[in-house]
């Protein structure tokens, strides 16, 4: 009579394991063997990981002569790997007898160092503490945009005043006292950022980087009580377990077969992910304290025609700020000019620059524009700004002069300048003389000395112009550029922050699905979860288990299920 | 002159059929399920998405630059990125329980960028230099389907937070159909058994709070799928930050400026990173998720609108007053 049990299923080699893929992180997947009871210990309790990475290590000194540590995922025929589920199980027997075992090895001091640092690893590694963190950094820059920055005290004073405060308590006291004129400088905020920075660091230590051990270790689980009872959980009769692997290896899970028992998984860089995300935001905090402690900062207006010496421009912003060979160098002011829309509105400005060195030769010329910067020796200029420095004219055929031109006050974003040649005697006190003023380089309008309108000319017409007796020519307006000098040594580590956050954020999205299946008798029993996307989970597999062929026995006697376990 | 024209027609199309659709709903809602309904709503955003698109296009080509450049422009982006979500939620689910949720977003959104208030600004306009850069497209757009997205999500766990204590209240009321629970689980926990032992406990109970299970059920739905999509916002956010981050050094020569609109998207930022971190902690993920997700939602808000129409800091040219 013969009676089905799993062990004598349709698989000859049932301690051999069926290698149906290779891994992607197979070359990091270093398998080591650890004896039945070691539980992986739940991080909460930190010292108990440490003890733990310390049995770790002397277990593995007694692993060695058992097995080899193989590359690839297939077992010999020795014991298999461990049996228990990596839940939150702390480590019982095996970890107490090594505590005194690590306490007699700590001396007094750094013993007390030790605990105390490990205490506040622990305090620093408090999710709810981080979330308030990031809670009250929200509301202080909140209150930084609301509260006027960087005025003057008498602003302050006029604003928050002591007898009738904002809100009932807030005077100009608080603000003062506590930075929030400056807010994203101040003491206070710097520190929250910092404090949320050690609580990043503090987290990535004690929690995040065990769960890459824990995620990496599958574990078989070889009830079909313990399979029932996963999110998702369902019974195929009639199907074999090959089959339900072969398909989840065509829908991308990685699986692993041994004897009756599967384990699949798919997405598991969407687990680890979240470390990349926190290292990336740690990069990116330290590039920005680079930035702010060490780099030089400048801007300048210069008339066409002109030069200036980088050094002259730039000034520090920190302590770590040293200056470099580049700013010995004389920038030159070729040509400054705009080009317009249609509608007369200014579409882009450029300015043609040429670097020169110390000796006078030219070693870099460029003509940059909004948007188009010039770099050269670690230090980087951009168009920011222009205005009009002076217009160049003939009066009666005489000249040429420069007549400065200065800006005038209108509302809106848009510029005005203008000029003024006195005509008459220039000492009496009514003096009055033509006016001229123009919005960009393309027109001047020109006004008589009743403030009347006279006409417009371009620079480029040479077309005179007759007011009250004078002929003017309008030769040239000057304009000057606007230009903003920077260097920044934190700029590579930030951008490489930015590029490693958009880049694990991506990744960090995608789910980590782990589906674990036993053969019980003819039927399958089959169980997963996923740890992101819950609503998709059940229909996928649902699909995939349709596509599971039913089995149907031509010799339909032996249907004796015996099924074994509960 | 065809095209402005053509813009016209499609803004009109749009708005009439989204209205339709809302309405459909309404009438399902508070008379009776009829269930051609379903169809026509489903036909009605589909139709709108195409007008939204047509009219997006329509201005591109008009003004030669990406449909970028000021408030209404992006309103209609954001509109367009309510319906994106539409189709494509709808497609992959074959359900239309969000679009109760995304077709009157839609509809607000495109009918106060229509409406009188912002009518100076319907012209296409000029693009400032500044603006003159193939980040623009990138940054923005990343940023405007990040507050789409971001925006569902927050209105999803909104609805979570209303039904939960509406339930809370309701039960307070009748205290006395606890008593014939077997065990003394409370409503809140009852939500975060799974599925196998939620089925357990509630065949002990009686019928009468079976209405229970139906409502967790949902509410369990509505949280899974707010989940979802405010980590894909979120991921959209954290993309549209950065990449104007590098644009700003590249233009203006330094990435973080701590201008206004910069501070308060940092702000949106990390709201919903506390939102993604407290569900974490498995004991009352819901409930405090939707709270976090809430104020997000107030957040974006503030953070979109708000600082354009105050006009201040170097984002100022999406404002009313730089005109």
């Amino acid at each position: 009579m013969k009676t089905l049990s799993p062990l004598n299923s349709s698989n000859p080699c049932l301690l051999k394991t069926h290698f149906l893929k290779v891994p992607i992180f197979n070359p990091i997947f270093k398998f080591k063997p650890l004896p039945h009871n070691t539980h992986h210990a739940r991080i909460a309790k930190v010292p108990s990981f440490t003890m733990n990475s310390k049995l770790k290590s002397s277990q593995d000194i007694n692993n060695t002569g058992k097995k080899s540590v193989s590359q690839k995922i297939v077992l010999s025929e020795t014991s298999p790997p461990p049996l228990a589920v990596d839940k939150d199980g702390i480590n019982g027997g095996s970890g107490s007898e090594s505590v005194p075992v690590s306490s007699k090895k700590k001396g007094g001091v750094s013993g007390l160092a030790k605990k105390l640092s490990k205490k506040v690893l622990q305090i620093l590694s408090n999710l709810s503490l981080a979330i308030g963190e990031m809670f009250t950094i929200a509301a202080l820059m909140a209150l930084g945009t609301v509260i006027e920055q960087g005025e003057a005290p008498d602003f302050y004073f006029k604003n928050y005043p002591e007898d009738h405060p904002v809100l009932g308590f807030f005077t100009w006291r608080w603000v003062l006292t506590l930075g929030f004129d400056h807010m994203f400088t101040s003491p206070v905020f710097i520190g929250m950022l910092a404090l949320l920075g050690a609580s990043l660091m503090a987290c990535t230590y004690t929690t995040q980087i065990p769960l890459v051990k824990v995620s990496r270790r599958w574990a078989f689980l070889h009830s079909a009580e313990a399979i029932r009872k996963q999110e998702f959980s369902d019974t195929l009769t009639r199907a074999s377990i090959e089959d339900v692997g072969t398909l989840l290896m065509g829908a991308g899970y990685e699986v692993f077969l041994k004897g009756p028992c599967l384990y699949a998984f798919q997405g598991l860089a969407g687990r680890l992910a979240p470390i990349g995300v926190h290292i990336s935001l740690l990069l990116i905090m330290v590039g920005g304290t680079l930035s702010a402690a060490g780099s030089f900062k400048g801007s300048v207006t210069v008339p066409q025609g002109l030069n200036f010496v980088v050094g002259d421009v730039l000034g520090p912003t920190g302590f770590l700020s040293t200056p470099t060979e580049a700013f010995n160098t004389e920038i030159h002011v070729n040509r400054f000019y705009m080009d317009y829309f249609e509608s007369g509105e200014v579409s882009q400005f450029h300015t043609d620059l040429s670097l020169l060195d110390m000796d006078g030769k030219e070693v870099m010329r460029k003509t940059i524009s909004v948007n188009d910067p010039l770099r050269y020796g670690g230090i980087t200029i951009y168009q920011t700004d222009w205005s009009i420095s002076a217009l160049q004219i003939l009066k009666d055929n005489e000249g040429p002069y420069n007549l400065a031109m200065a800006p005038l006050q209108i509302n809106g974003d848009k510029k005005l300048f203008g000029t003024f040649l006195p005509v008459g005697d220039i000492n009496s006190p009514d003096v009055k003389g033509i006016s001229m003023l123009a919005r960009d380089l393309q027109s001047i309008v020109l006004y008589d000395k009743e403030g009347k309108f006279a006409g417009v000319r371009r620079p480029n017409s040479k077309l005179p112009i007759n007011i009250d007796g004078s002929e003017i020519v309008i030769l040239d307006a000057i304009g000057s550029s606007g230009l903003d000098l920077k260097t920044d040594p934190g700029v590579p580590t930030v951008y490489a922050g930015f590029g490693a956050l958009m880049l694990t954020t991506c990744i960090s999205y995608l789910s980590h699905s782990q589906i674990w299946a036993i053969q019980d008798g003819t039927s399958v029993i089959i169980g997963g979860k996923t740890n992101r996307a819950k609503m998709e989970f059940p229909e996928e597999m649902n699909r995939l288990l349709d596509k599971v062929p039913e089995i149907v026995e031509s010799s339909s006697s032996q249907q004796v299920d015996t099924i074994t376990s509960g | 002159m065809i095209f402005s024209t053509l813009e016209h027609i499609l803004t009109h199309i749009s708005f009439s059929v989204v209205s339709i659709v809302i309405s459909t709903h309404l009438i399902t809602l508070l008379v009776n399920e009829i269930l051609g309904f379903h169809d026509l709503s489903k036909n009605g955003m589909i139709i709108s998405f195409f007008c939204i698109t047509g009219l997006l296009i329509t201005r591109w080509i008009l003004s030669g630059h990406l449909p970028f450049s000021d408030l209404y422009e992006s309103l209609i982006f954001l509109s367009w990125g309510f319906s994106i979500f539409h189709i494509v939620f709808c497609f992959k689910k074959h359900k239309n329980d969000l679009s109760a949720i995304i077709a009157p977003s839609v509809i607000f959104t495109q009918g106060f960028a229509t409406s009188g208030v912002l009518i100076e600004i319907h012209q296409s306009a000029i693009l400032v230099p500044a603006l003159q850069s193939h980040w623009l497209m990138m940054h923005v757009s990343m940023m405007i389907f990040g507050y789409a997205a971001l925006l569902c999500g927050s209105l999803l766990s909104v609805g979570i937070l209303v039904i939960t204590f509406g339930e809370v209240i309701q039960i307070l009321g009748k205290s006395n159909n606890l008593y014939f629970l077997n065990e003394s689980f409370s409503f809140v926990e009852i939500q975060y058994m799974n599925r196998n032992e939620r089925n357990n406990v509630l065949q002990k109970t009686f019928f009468s709070s079976s209405r229970n299970y139906y409502r967790s059920q949902f509410i369990q739905q509505l949280d899974r799928w707010s989940y979802r999509i405010i980590s894909l916002g979120f991921l959209f956010l954290t993309i549209g930050i950065l990449s104007g981050a590098v644009w700003a050094n590249e233009a203006w020569g330094s990435y973080w400026n701590w201008d206004p609109k910069e501070t308060w998207t940092f702000i949106t930022w990390t709201i919903f990173a506390i939102y993604l971190h407290t569900r974490k902690n498995t004991k009352f993920e819901s409930v405090n998720s939707s709270i976090a997700a809430s104020l997000g939602f107030l957040i974006i808000w503030i953070c979109y609108l708000g600082i354009n129409l105050l006009g201040i800091g170097l984002h100022s040219y999406g404002s009313f007053t730089s005109n």
